[in-house]
């Protein structure tokens, strides 16, 4: 339950003699519950338990609200807040706990389903002066509303009404406007023209609206905000937490695409916002409490209060150089006004991959064997020469996935009075992972307080992070993995074998290298250990009352630890290792950031001004040293007991980044608002006269509603905001290697030399350097629109955005004959993406079923506007081990998108070989009856990869989301959908399993494979060298990558209060939840959802075919209690 | 404000020296020579890659097909976006830069004396030359990079047509043999000497056939100052123990270290058997098994080369000190393995000599005596000139005295038999040894000699195409002013 207090000081008016001055704290509910509609069964059900001793009466009120649904409102000044009451209420109603706070008072109160408002009796006794216009004020359900004003405008002139809502004042002859305001509500004007009677109905105050918003470098009114932000409360994000952070918002946010991260656990997650401007780190920056982090999938859901994502220049132009690709802040979680809240999560879930490859069976893998080799004119395979004796065989993926238990728990206290607020959470997270012997562990201990004292505030988050890893090893032999294993190796071969060093067979004889996967994963321990701290002390001084001055310090040091021990092994006849090896690697990385900011804050009339200078200094520092050695002993696990010759490596890099910033906000009237925002970086990634770059924008934004022809038209009624926003501005992006403006000597570049062939150290440039290298800037326009109907029911976000990147930073691939051993990295192109987004959210009640349905939907266009040398293509996404590119860069088109050789059917007869030919030579001169027709498309008479053609975008056309929330009686039920719809995914693994060209294993779909018995198919025939390319990259192995997925199903249950009285809990919660239940797609692999397992732009799409640890589906059971 | 943010930012790479600072000293200009020979035991020079593609299309060789690219280059269905082709482009050219990197710099090093600049440029216009030798022997027209490029405009070059290319190979060589020295002492043995040069000068023109070019450049080699012999033992040649020995002219040094020091050499690994832990990438046709046998020695033997050469099933055929017969062959269709620069002497091919998982340090020798004395024979045949210690039958006799055939067999032939025979003598003296499909190419016969053998992908071979690898793609790609060769 999240609070704001506003203040109120600043209303333009003062009542007589009592109201000099309204100061009201409101509590403003948040989440979960609607406030409009009568319905007194909550109050009759709530029971409560309530105990103080001599307390001030606002503590008590407080207290009720922290720990029930109800909230309060009333007149600061009409009712003594402040009075000391005792009360020892045990499993109460409400109405009988406030009989006792008020007992021996004249306060009376109104309960209105979860609404109490608080009012003096003797409001009830007349006491105004004169009788000219009278009426009556109630809220939109036609409850009387006592304590509200009604003042003349421009007057001290008032009254308040009285416990009936009944008012009545006497006018003077140039009272032209009643102003009727309650706090909590909605103020409205109206003119006298001549009425006697004014029955008024006020609306309250749109929550939504009063939202305050992180925006970097301080916060914002929802309503001042101009530019395009992002938000997701910690409550959102549903509370099971078995997925990461990341992928529980995905389809959540319009703009923000997430790619899932492989289901490895503990990985990282892809996201993108507002399309791809960069071919480098995409990635957005992520804050954590003001600090920058690699990445946030590591932070339990549990401790994240808000996540805001600053997605147009407006927003995100404070973090100047590095926003380019959108900033995601997140704000851990404090305690709350009132007693200490403990609260204690635990979940048990198992994981299942959802889906496995359709390989063949030994016996059936010999016979397409054999016709591939007969095909070729090549001898068989020894092994195949006899299918039917080989059976089943072994069923490699079954051997290696598994069913694996996760687990997490979540214990955290919180609390805070008027002086020191704290929060203190930790966390425990254990996943095995759905491959053999993987895993994944993780411990989170966080500390965040804040004290106030006078004029100065201090505070600090402290998070602690540990994690371990058990990884897949990279595959043996630089072939697959164990996930690419398991579908490739050959299931005529066994798991073990007793006899063998390690324990393990293999494969043998004439085939390809493939480890067997669980031999990799069982004779090589590959581990990570990553071990974080991320601190950030402030402290803050506010000098008359407007001026504050902050000073942060934020400090994060992490320490990776990697491992690899490789024991001894002879497996199959391919690999062996004659000796235990270890490898041990240490890094440690630390950013320090100081950063001054004053802030400004004022409203004079209806001005209201934010204003911000800053300046900031931050370093990266990461050094790394890794030892390898060989021959240790059985057993033994440590280096000092290897036997071999070490080998020992280091290295260092250093960074630093140095601005000053500056953003005002102003508004007038909260009818018209602007922000102007800049901010000055230098970076020693770049040389001396690129070092710095400027990254200003302005917004202006508009609040329809709030303007007087709005209210005369009455549109209010149908309206409750209406906000029209529009920005530019530049950002910046710097994600490029450190030192790329110098040539460096590359060095150990050594020669055996003389007699004893003693080592000649060699020492030599390898690569150009690019010393006029400079920033990537982005041009970013956006327009938006807000909208709030309904009463606030339904709530509508909508924004079109148009970024242009210039200058992007590329390695530009150079020509091979030059001699570098990379591609420099350059300033070479532009590319623009232009997109619309969408959210909404509505929410309902219909009898006891309080329910919020919301979603978004995404369309983002992607153009490469120049690039290199004009004509430039850059090509990516090698699919499998030395395939062929399948995408490519090129002005003009979309980046990244498909470029295939295009496949026109298959040859039926030698006949429509010989057919296929231009000027009477033959365009496919290899091929034969059952191999594939590509299309030549320039026309040259040759099939090569100048007919390579537009194929398709990686990038889907639409992103959506959309989700149901409810809760009827005890029991909730969320349910979200999410896909992507018009994109393609390129197949990687298909490839590698149709292609009948390596002595491997191959798909099922390989049985169906052309002959002259069986033509109607679109797998070519199976021949083993394949001197046709049937297996080459191109259109064949092209798919559709829409899908639409149920990623979450939860149903939950509260136990009844009657029930937790008993046990002396607040509240209790059990669930069951399902994530990735079930996948609607045309796709063909593992998971259309492709994890990221690469950084390049270029392999987006491209599913390749060994790396990628399949998703998981997840069933989990949890429990939340609060005490 | 902004000079003092400046040294806050001027942070320097603290892993590497950079350009600003290199270039000062003699240790710097041998540091970069010594970075350019290491370029030549990358796997896609002489490492193993290399090995493979270089003798992957001779009709005496088959490549299995689990390393696809490496197969399909070998069987003639490789196509221009072939990584592994593309690799040995690619270094060659890496050479190249960083040969130019010393030719640009080494004059602005103080005090270097013009003794030294001339000995070091030397060596890396030799290797420049070797690099050069590599890429059109390979590829034919390729880009002529003389110097480091400054530009940007520098990078992209059109080609040089071949004849311009050998050109500036000879002058390489020609510049090398004159500053390079004729003898190191032990602590430099290994180094590219004046006799490497002249030897690869000769080769530059025997394969450009200009014969009496050839002749001028080699001929000094069999004489003093040079002190080149045959060893006795043609199998010397190929074992760590004979390195760098007097029929050695240029090696490719290797040396077997865990760390990583230097660039592995798994050739060795690729070609042993399954059962020493290798991987039999590599087989010898049945033509080359029979062309062993088609002159027994005067003792009525079999020629020795071919025991060095190649193990079979023959009677005490003893192999990685195991009765060759316990060998599997997974290729049946093939007699016999390779024997030559395997480590056959030990247990295990992958144990290396230091007993862990490495990789063999057998040298390459790229350059022999007995490669020189075939080329003078090849250049007096083809001058007519077969007698006397002036002809070649001289020096063709000194090949064959050591296979212990018999030299007067010679004697009699014409030009033509003379010619088949040192085709015969190159195809059994320097099988796997990167040399039969360039020989046959500029003999004119490889459509000939590839159709008439047991090679697999021989049906893919086409006439005018197969000649040459194909630019590779990713140069096509990235220089616009490339021409692809023809039929690619």
């Amino acid at each position: 339950m999240k609070k704001n207090y506003l203040d109120w000081g600043e209303l333009y008016y003062s009542l007589k003699k009592t109201l000099l001055i309204m100061r009201i704290a409101i509590v403003l509910l948040l989440v979960g519950f609607l406030q409009t509609h009568a319905n007194d069964a909550y109050a009759q059900k709530t029971r409560l338990s309530v105990s103080f001793t001599n307390t001030q009466l606002a503590k008590v009120l407080d207290k009720i609200e922290n720990e029930s649904e109800f909230f309060f409102l009333y007149n600061e000044k009409l009712i003594d807040a402040n009075r000391k009451v005792s009360i020892d209420a045990k499993d109460e109603r409400i109405d009988e706990v406030l009989k006792t706070l008020f007992a021996g008072t004249d306060v009376e109160y109104t309960i209105t389903d979860r609404k109490i408002i608080l009012a003096p009796a003797f409001l009830s006794e007349s006491q105004q002066q004169g009788k000219k216009v009278d009426g009556k004020v109630t809220d939109k359900s036609g409850a009387s509303l006592p304590g509200a004003t009604v003042v003349v405008k421009g007057t001290t002139t008032g009254v308040i009404t009285d416990n009936d809502g009944k008012f009545s004042l006497a006018l003077s002859a140039e009272a032209k406007v009643l102003v009727f305001s309650f706090v909590g509500m909605k103020t409205q004007e109206f003119a006298v023209e001549g009425k006697a009677t004014f029955n008024v109905k006020l609306e309250e105050e749109t929550v939504g609206i009063e939202e305050v918003v992180a925006i970097g470098y301080g916060t914002t009114r929802k309503s001042d905000l101009t530019g395009s932000v992002g938000l997701v409360k910690g409550s959102d994000m549903k509370s099971e937490g078995v997925s990461n952070v990341i992928s529980s918002l995905q389809g959540k946010i319009a703009g923000v695409s997430i790619e899932s991260a492989t289901g490895k656990p503990g990985a990282e997650t892809k996201v993108l916002i507002r399309g791809v401007g960069s071919f480098g780190n995409s990635a957005p920056l992520y804050l954590v409490d003001g600090i920058p982090v690699a990445g946030i999938s590591n932070i339990p859901a549990s401790d994240i209060e808000t996540m805001n994502i600053l997605k147009d220049a407006s927003a995100a132009a404070i973090y100047g150089s590095r926003a380019a690709n959108g900033v995601v802040l997140i704000t851990t979680k404090n305690g709350s006004l009132g007693a200490p809240k403990i609260q204690f999560d635990a979940t048990f879930g198992i994981q299942n991959i959802v889906k496995k490859w359709d390989v063949l069976n030994a016996e059936e893998w010999a016979t397409v064997s054999n016709a591939a080799h007969d095909a070729a004119g090549l001898k068989r395979l020894d092994i195949a020469n006899n299918p039917q004796s080989l059976g089943v065989g072994t069923n490699w993926q079954d051997a290696v996935f598994r069913t694996a238990p996760i687990q997490q728990y979540h214990l955290g206290v919180s609390g805070a009075d008027e002086v020191v607020k704290y929060s203190l959470t930790g966390s425990y997270n254990s996943q095995q992972g759905t491959i053999e012997t993987t895993g994944y562990e993780r411990y989170n201990i966080r500390l965040k307080t804040e004290v106030t004292k006078g004029i100065l505030k201090f505070g600090e988050t402290l998070m602690v992070t540990n994690e371990d890893w058990r990884n897949v090893p990279s595959g043996w032999g630089s072939r697959a993995d164990a996930v690419g294993a398991a579908t490739i190796m050959i299931p005529a071969f066994k798991i073990y074998n007793q006899n063998a060093v390690g324990g393990y067979d293999g494969a043998s004889g004439p085939v390809v290298n493939v480890g067997n996967p669980m031999a990799q994963l069982n004779l090589e321990r590959n581990t990570t250990n990553m071990f974080g701290i991320i601190n950030n002390t402030f402290a803050e001084l506010t000098f008359f009352e407007d001026i504050k001055y902050k000073l942060n310090i934020g400090y994060t040091q992490n320490f990776n630890n990697n491992g690899k021990y490789t024991y001894k092994y002879d497996v199959g006849t391919l690999y062996t290792n004659p000796t235990n090896n270890l490898f041990e690697s240490k890094g440690q990385s630390k950013t320090l950031l100081i950063e001054n900011t004053v802030n400004y804050n004022k409203k004079i009339d209806k001005h209201n001004i934010q204003a911000l200078l800053g300046y900031t200094y931050q370093t990266y520092e990461y050094k790394n040293s890794s030892i390898s050695d060989t021959n240790l002993p059985d057993g033994i696990f440590v280096m000092s007991a290897a036997r071999g010759e070490p080998n020992i490596t280091g290295t260092k890099t250093q960074n630093a980044l140095v601005s000053i910033l500056g953003r005002a906000i102003y508004s007038y009237d909260e009818r018209y608002l602007a922000t102007a925002t800049f901010r000055r970086d230098g970076s020693s990634r770049f040389g001396d006269a690129q070092r710095f770059g400027v990254f200003p924008s302005v917004a202006l934004g508009w609040n329809v509603n709030n303007e007087s022809f709005f209210k005369e038209l009455f549109l209010n009624n149908v309206f409750s905001a209406l906000k029209l926003r529009g920005s530019f501005g530049v950002l910046g992006n710097q994600e490029i290697n450190d030192y790329l403006y110098a040539a460096s000597i590359t060095g150990n570049r050594n020669y055996p030399i003389g007699v004893g062939q003693v080592k000649w150290s060699g020492a030599i440039q390898t690569s150009f350097a690019t010393p006029d290298i400079k920033w990537e800037t982005t041009k970013t326009y956006n327009a938006g629109l807000d909208m709030s109907l309904l009463n606030n029911r339904f709530n509508l976000t909508f924004d079109w955005f148009n970024k242009k990147t210039n200058d992007i930073l590329l390695n530009v691939p150079i020509p091979l004959s030059a001699g570098s051993s990379v591609n420099p990295t350059v300033n070479a192109g532009t590319i623009s993406n232009k997109g619309v987004e969408f959210g909404f959210n509505y929410k309902g009640t219909s009898g006891k079923l309080h329910y919020n349905v919301f979603g978004t939907a995404t369309h983002v266009v992607n153009k490469v506007i120049e690039l290199g040398t004009g004509t430039q293509q850059i090509f990516g996404g090698v699919p499998m081990l030395h395939g062929a590119n399948t995408t490519v860069a090129q002005a003009g088109g979309e980046l990244g998108e498909f470029y295939l050789r295009k496949v026109v059917g298959v040859f039926q007869t030698d006949e429509e070989v010989k057919a296929y030919s231009k000027n009477g030579k033959l365009i496919q001169p290899y091929a034969k009856a059952g191999d594939l027709k590509y299309l030549d498309s320039n026309g040259d008479g040759t099939i090569n990869d100048l007919d390579r053609v537009k194929c398709g975008s990686p990038f889907p056309k639409f992103e959506f989301g959309f989700g149901f929330n409810g809760n009827f009686n005890n029991f909730d039920l969320s349910i979200y959908l999410q896909g992507v719809a018009g994109n393609k995914i390129y197949n990687g693994m298909r490839q590698e399993l149709e292609g009948m060209t390596l002595e491997q294993n191959y798909s099922k779909t390989t049985l169906n494979a052309w002959t002259p018995q069986n033509t109607n198919t679109n797998i070519p025939r199976a021949v083993i060298n394949d001197p046709n390319y049937n297996s080459y990259s191109s259109s064949r192995f092209l798919e559709n990558g829409s899908y639409l997925r149920l990623k979450t199903l939860q149903i939950g249950y509260k136990l009844p209060q009657t029930v937790l009285h008993s046990i002396h809990v607040q509240n209790l919660r059990l669930f069951i939840s399902a994530d990735n239940l079930i996948t609607i797609t045309k796709y063909t692999g593992y998971n259309p959802d492709l994890g990221g397992q690469s950084s390049n732009i270029l392999d987006r799409g491209v599913d390749f075919s060994s790396g990628s640890y399949p998703l998981s589906r997840t069933i989990s059971f949890g429990i939340q209690v609060t005490l | 404000m902004s000079s003092c943010k400046n040294d806050v930012m001027e942070l320097l790479n603290p892993n590497e020296i950079t350009t600003q600072t290199f270039w000062k000293t003699e240790s710097d200009a041998l540091s970069a020579l010594a970075a350019c020979y290491s370029q030549l035991t990358v796997p896609e020079m002489w490492g193993d890659r290399g090995i493979l593609i270089y003798n992957g299309r001779g009709d005496d060789f088959f490549i299995r097909n689990d390393m696809q690219q490496v197969y399909q280059a070998s069987a003639f269905t490789n196509i221009p976006d072939n990584k592994e082709i593309a690799g040995l482009f690619s270094a060659a050219y890496r050479l190249i830069f960083m040969a130019n990197q010393i030719l640009d710099n080494i004059s602005q090093i103080p005090n270097l004396s013009d003794e030294k600049i001339k000995a070091i440029s030397g060596e890396a216009k030799f290797l420049r030359g070797l690099s050069y030798f590599t890429l059109v022997n390979n590829f034919g027209d390729v880009p002529l990079h003389l110097s480091v490029p400054k530009t940007k405009e520098d990078y992209f070059l059109k080609q040089s047509t071949q004849v311009e290319v050998w050109n500036q190979i000879k002058k390489d060589f020609k510049d090398a043999s004159e500053s390079l020295p004729i003898v190191y002492d032990a602590a430099n043995v290994g180094r590219a000497t004046k006799g490497a040069a002249l030897a690869f000068l000769g080769k530059a023109y025997v394969y450009t056939k200009d014969w009496d070019a050839a002749i001028v450049s080699l001929l000094p080699l069999t004489k003093s100052p040079y002190s080149y012999t045959l060893v006795d033992n043609f199998g010397d040649n190929f074992t760590i123990a004979g390195e760098n020995n007097k029929e050695s002219i240029f090696a490719v040094q290797f040396k077997d270290e865990p760390s990583a020091l230097y660039n592995a050499n798994k050739a060795e690994q690729m070609f042993a058997p399954a059962e020493v832990k290798g991987w039999f990438e590599a087989f010898p046709t049945n033509k080359l098994f029979e062309a062993f046998q088609k002159e027994k020695t005067i003792d009525g033997k079999l020629d020795p080369r071919m025991y060095a050469t190649l193990v079979w099933n023959y009677e005490g055929a003893i192999f990685y000190n195991k009765p060759f017969s316990t060998f599997s062959t997974p290729f049946p269709q093939f007699i016999a393995m390779f024997k030559k620069y395997q480590n056959y002497y030990l247990n295990n091919e992958v144990l290396g000599s230091k007993g862990t998982v490495t990789h063999s340090e057998n040298d390459k020798r790229i350059m022999r005596y007995d490669y020189v004395l075939l080329m003078l024979a090849e250049s007096y045949t083809q001058k007519n000139q077969m007698d006397g210690t002036t002809g070649a039958n001289f020096y063709l006799s000194q090949i064959r005295k050591r296979a212990n055939l018999d030299v007067t067999k010679t004697i009699p032939f014409n030009q033509t038999q003379m010619i088949e025979e040192i085709h015969h003598q190159y195809m059994l003296e320097f099988a796997r040894e990167e040399q039969r499909f360039y020989d046959l190419r500029r003999w004119g016969l490889l459509k000939e000699e590839i159709v008439n053998s047991d090679k697999e992908g021989k049906e893919f071979y086409v006439t005018g195409k197969s000649d040459y690898f194909p630019i590779p793609q990713a140069e096509i790609n990235s220089n616009p002013l490339i021409k692809q060769n023809s039929n690619w």
